[in-house]
């Protein structure tokens, strides 16, 4: 019973804590949504425990916790692969960025030096 | 016909004391060129001293690492319309006084981009350490097994480009190890590539000293690079 207690606890921390995330905008819908659905099932599997250990059996576990561990480590697994998708994504868009930013600014001060292109670092009048 | 523009990118890190001798260098040419130095986020006087040397800078706002810089380079030379690139190191190390002869075969349209390579005759007295050698010798055999072009230098960062590889390269040019990897993307986009023979200077100040694991663990890395090029889709039209 205790068990049970604490992971419905815990459940509901999550869940709380992501929606007061998301109402102070420190969190997007687009990532908090697979933490409230996560935690509304870790709620549901903690309630309706009987569901957990059909489930567990239909796999193939001999025992729930087994099933919880795999799942969970499958989770961790495909969240750090997609993280690190998302981390070469947004290094990519900030070197790109880097680039546009330093093409930018070049030729806003190119403007601004003189009026006439191709002010230096070229030999020909009008290259 | 339009004249030929010939951009010359000189990615430069911190390298006041080196960059306004090499744009001097490169503008002693006489070649219809413009110098462009691209600043990879410098913190000492890098781009003042290029802009002082008679340079076009592009400062980036924080470092990006020297692919990021050159492929600044190539989407510098798109928009302004240069019909061949040539990239210089900053660091002076290149002797610019072959720029013409690796431009050269690119003029007559025999190839795409031109290498210059230390380790081809007449010019094979380059001296470095035995490691860095043979850590060279073992990317050129790997890369030239993998793209059929015959590769002996493939870490040199003198090289030059025509208009087809610059398109290329400025949308899709490698970050982590840009000289043996850019040699993958140029065969994914069935350029021609061929290497010219040029000569070097030692680097002055470099860091020769490179631990044997160290140099093992670097090597796997840029190995693994180079074959994670196999499975690259094509990206630009």
């Amino acid at each position: 019973m205790i068990i049970k207690i604490l992971t419905g606890f815990l459940a509901v921390a999550i869940l709380i804590l992501v929606v007061e995330l998301g109402r102070r905008r420190k969190l997007t819908f687009k990532y908090a949504i697979g933490w409230i659905l996560l935690s509304l099932l870790g709620l549901l599997f903690d309630i309706f425990d009987q569901l957990l250990f059909r489930t567990a059996a239909l796999f193939g576990f001999t025992l729930p916790s087994n099933f919880i561990f795999f799942t969970l480590i499958c989770f961790f697994i495909f969240l750090s692969l997609f993280l690190t998708i998302f981390l070469c994504q947004q290094n990519n868009r900030n070197d790109t960025m880097a680039q546009k930013i330093g093409l930018l600014e070049a030729e806003i001060k190119n403007i601004k030096q003189d009026r006439p292109p191709q002010q230096s670092g070229s030999r020909e009048s009008n290259p | 016909m339009t004249p030929e523009k010939i951009l010359i990118i000189v990615p430069a890190y911190n390298e006041t004391g080196n960059v306004a001798r090499t744009v001097q260098e490169i503008l002693s040419l006489s070649l219809p060129l413009t110098v462009l130095v691209v600043d990879d986020g410098s913190q000492d006087s890098t781009a003042q001293d290029a802009r002082e040397a008679g340079a076009v800078v592009v400062s980036l706002p924080f470092n990006i690492g020297i692919g990021g810089a050159v492929q600044t380079g190539f989407q510098y030379a798109i928009e302004k319309g240069f019909s061949l690139a040539v990239q210089v190191d900053g660091d002076g190390q290149h002797d610019v006084s072959f720029v013409e002869r690796l431009i050269d075969p690119i003029r007559k349209n025999e190839v795409d981009m031109t290498i210059g390579s230390r380790f081809l005759p007449p010019f094979t007295g380059y001296r470095s350490s035995f490691v860095r050698r043979i850590g060279i010798h073992f990317f050129a055999y790997l890369i030239s097994f993998l793209t059929g072009y015959k590769v002996t230098d493939p870490t040199s960062g003198f090289r030059a480009f025509n208009r087809k590889v610059i398109t290329i390269f400025a949308d899709e040019y490698p970050h982590d190890f840009p000289e043996p990897e850019s040699i993958m993307v140029a065969r994914l986009y069935d350029k021609r590539v061929k290497e010219v023979p040029v000569q070097m200077r030692k680097r002055e100040a470099g860091h020769s000293s490179i631990r044997y694991l160290a140099t093992l663990y670097y090597m796997l890395k840029v190995t693994s690079a180079i074959l994670f090029n196999m499975i690259k889709q094509k990206q630009v039209g």
